[in-house]
């Protein structure tokens, strides 16, 4: 039913300019990310998860936030 | 010293801190709890769909109430609060910041917790919108929108307090979330309250059903996959202690499913106006849907490259895994449904259950299981009481799910053949009903099974947990110590999407043009409905008694059995009746269309039996339709019409469009006692008292016999 009332809607302009501005945002953030140069920095932006901050273990001396 | 993310040396401020693990236990707890109570009312309703007698004959133990409980606990209380203790947990890590505030972190987990609770007293008792998983009333959704505004705050504002430049993958997954539940929420939920516990739907029709599953789409989208995407890119690498195997494919995953998603795929180009070549290019995007679906489930199984020996012992790696490969199942299956033809066969049938259940169980349950084996033992700081329960749990809940996806899928392709099968003359083979629905019920069977086990499997990890926390050692928070943000951790020469990665609230921004976006592709034709669907004059407003008898029809969730759509395909018109207009709908506030039929389309039913036969089959629907698994709705027989509430009910609807007379609201109560007592004395001609002119039952017949009877009146040639 959905799609049969959407049949009607005489709006091509709509769906047309999201197409077009999704096809070339897709292969601007593709390019972007592939692009060899920013390898490095990727693999060391993978690894934020695993890097956990020193443990202090005497008492606070600073502010704790 | 340390080193920044471009390998130079640090010399900023060390600032210590403690993380806020005390909110996280407590969002833990909260899923373990709600969790069983999700999987126990979802398995009693797959007994009452194998047997009308596990409805009990009480008004709240019955389908239609307890199925959206079911489903709003396990997609807001189960997996909701499972997304807050690991967005909680994963959020402060990754920015090397404590939550921005404890209280308000405590007022979210509290206030999360009594949504639920009003939820779970609300929904049995038939206070319900009527919009499916939306079904909660007005002073719930401003609960909700401002509980999800304190989230917001407590989630951005450790942002800004973080400790870490750059925004890793996780947490755009968790911003992309937060901002579009919001979107969702505020503009499914508009809607004016009639009193207390009701309201009607500010859309009406095609416009309600069109916002209605954009947002429907969407919760599924933005509230069981984007969190659960983030979740996984942060608890994946850290249990099995690898970096995630390709962050640039989660880049791309992740912009992918902002954009397209929301948009539900291209493949509402099909049905416009577009020139073929367009329509050519959105199929093309929409098979593309599956890429950006499988780059995550391959990111996140090739992230486990090294340690699959350890996918063998730990539980956490082990659920894990087995989420992965339901999600690229479901993510497989979901876009092969939308397509057309595809559609056409598993709509209203039990195949769409099935395939939300591959998602749920499959996806949700395993995922949040493999992040509670690994949460628990540390939050509690202890080893986990049982690896071989836990590995029993797995095979309990894999084997209850396998079950529960091939019973549906044999379900719904064996009805959907039977509804169509037509003979060469043009006659349905299998023109009762219920003929169809005796043939798939040891299906039913086997669901309820499959779902029993998953259960099972549940109550064995809560045991797990129990005798786990038990042993748990209470030990003093931990103090860390982090380089403060400071200029020293400025890349200077990064590139522009580097730098934007660094801007939370530009980035932010960025991802809420990218959802409204996707958004006004369905937003703005709903919008411009008024302009597309060409009313028609035989189509008339309700009376008051028929207005009254529709919200019983809403309370009691008929339309989560019954569909009002006849969709253009022969079968179904030789079957029901004349096709479905849209000019029909016009003042259906909210639409009724339903998404499953586990009985017979109502669309045409006005007029199609005499009074009696529909007292009959409220009474007892088997006095009818022998085999029929429709609860008996006996309370209807007893509980009185309250007329005191019609004439506000009319008023609300004529603020909403529906042209109802100031005449017509004067007299709504003497109409609807007029309309009630005809009623009465047909059916007092069978020997029913005159009495029940007073009960709901009449009106709900006054309902059913009125729908489809405009529309169907007109003749075929206007």
């Amino acid at each position: 039913m959905k799609q049969e009332v959407l049949k009607h809607f005489d709006v091509p302009w709509l769906p047309l300019t999201a197409l077009v501005l999704f096809v070339v945002c897709f292969a601007a953030y593709t390019y972007w990310t592939y692009r060899k140069a920013n390898r490095p920095h990727f693999e060391s932006v993978s690894r934020i998860p695993l890097e956990d901050p020193s443990i202090k273990t005497n008492d606070l001396q600073g502010k704790i936030s | 010293m340390s080193a920044s993310l471009d390998g130079k040396p640090r010399n900023g401020r060390l600032e210590s801190f403690t993380y806020d693990d005390g909110i996280v236990k407590l969002f833990v707890i909260a899923t373990l709890i709600w969790g069983v109570v999700a999987l126990f009312l979802g398995v009693t309703i797959a007994f009452q769909m194998a047997d009308w007698h596990v409805n009990l004959g009480l008004p709240w133990t019955t389908f239609g109430r307890l199925r959206p409980l079911h489903t709003n606990a396990a997609i807001f209380a189960f997996c909701g609060n499972a997304i807050f203790a690991g967005i909680y947990y994963s959020h402060q890590r990754l920015l090397k910041a404590r939550l921005f505030s404890d209280t308000l972190s405590k007022i979210h987990f509290w206030g999360w917790q009594l949504i639920i609770v009003s939820a779970a007293l609300t929904l049995p008792f038939g206070i319900t919108t009527g919009k499916e998983y939306a079904e909660l009333e007005w002073p719930i959704d401003i609960a909700i929108t401002l509980i999800w505004v304190v989230f917001a705050v407590n989630f951005f504002g450790t942002i800004i307090r973080r400790r870490e430049r750059h925004i890793y993958v996780a947490i755009w997954f968790y911003i992309a979330t937060i901002l579009t539940v919001a979107v969702l929420h505020i503009v499914n939920s508009l809607e004016i309250p009639v009193t207390l516990t009701k309201s009607y739907s500010l859309y009406a029709g095609v416009q309600d059903a069109l916002v209605q599953w954009w947002y429907g789409h969407n919760a599924v989208a933005f509230f069981l996959t984007t969190p659960f995407l983030g979740l996984m890119y942060y608890f994946v690498p850290k249990a099995a202690n690898r970096p995630v195997y390709s962050y640039r494919l989660s880049i791309i995953h992740f912009w992918s499913l902002v954009f397209i998603y929301i948009w539900a795929g291209p493949h509402h180009l099909l049905y416009t106006t577009l020139p073929e070549w367009a329509q050519t290019l959105g199929m093309v995007f929409s098979v593309m849907l599956w890429m950006p679906s499988w780059g995550g489930m391959i990111n996140g199984l090739m992230t486990l490259r090294g340690v699959w020996d350890k996918v063998r012992t730990e539980p956490s790696l082990r659920f894990m895994a087995a989420a992965l490969t339901f999600y690229g199942m479901s993510t497989f299956e979901g876009p092969l449904l939308s397509i057309k033809s595809v559609n056409a066969i598993a709509h209203f049938t039990d195949w769409i259950p099935g395939h939300v259940h591959s998602g749920t169980i499959g996806w949700n349950y395993m995922l949040i299981a493999g992040i509670l084996f690994f949460l628990v033992p540390k939050l509690w700081n202890t080893e986990l009481y049982s690896k071989k329960l836990a590995h029993q749990q797995f095979w309990f809940v894999t084997i209850g799910l396998v079950l529960y996806i091939i019973s549906m899928w044999v379900a719904g392709i064996t009805q959907s053949m039977m509804w169509r099968a037509m003979d060469d003359a043009g006659n349905l083979i299998y023109p009762n009903f219920v003929e169809t629905v005796i043939k798939i019920t040891p299906m039913y069977w086997i669901r309820a099974i499959g779902g029993t086990l998953v259960l099972t499997s549940f109550i064995m990890m809560m045991y797990n947990f129990w005798k786990t926390i038990k042993n748990g050692k209470k030990e003093a928070p931990v103090v860390y110590e982090a380089y403060a943000l400071d200029s020293s951790s400025i890349e200077h020469d990064a590139s522009a999407h580097r730098k934007l990665e660094g801007w939370p609230m530009i980035f932010s921004v960025l991802s809420l043009i990218a959802i409204l976006v996707g958004s006004a592709i369905e937003i703005i034709p709903s919008l411009m409905a008024d302009k597309y669907v060409v009313k028609i004059d035989a189509i008339k407003p309700y009376t008051a008694l028929e207005l009254y008898g529709r919200d019983v029809y809403i309370k009691e969730g008929c339309y989560l059995c019954h569909s009002q759509t006849v969709r253009p395909m022969a079968h179904e018109a030789v079957r029901y009746g004349k096709v479905s207009n849209a000019a029909e709908f016009v003042y259906d506030h909210p639409f009724q269309w339903g998404s499953k039929r586990t009985g017979p389309d109502l669309a045409r039913v006005g007029g199609k039996y005499p009074n009696m036969w529909h007292y009959k089959h409220f009474f007892d629907p088997r006095e009818v339709t022998a085999g029929s698994l429709m609860p008996q709705y006996r309370w209807l027989f007893d509980s009185k019409i309250d007329y005191k509430t019609l004439p506000k009910k009319l008023e609300v609807m004529r603020k909403l469009g529906v042209p109802y007379s100031q005449e017509e609201i004067d007299n709504s109560v003497a109409d609807a006692r007029a309309q009630a007592k005809m009623i009465a004395e047909d059916l007092a001609q069978s020997g029913v008292p005159m009495k029940i002119a007073e009960m709901d039952v009449v009106a709900l017949i006054a309902y059913i016999q009125r729908i489809g009877v405009d529309y169907g009146s007109i003749p075929e040639e206007e």
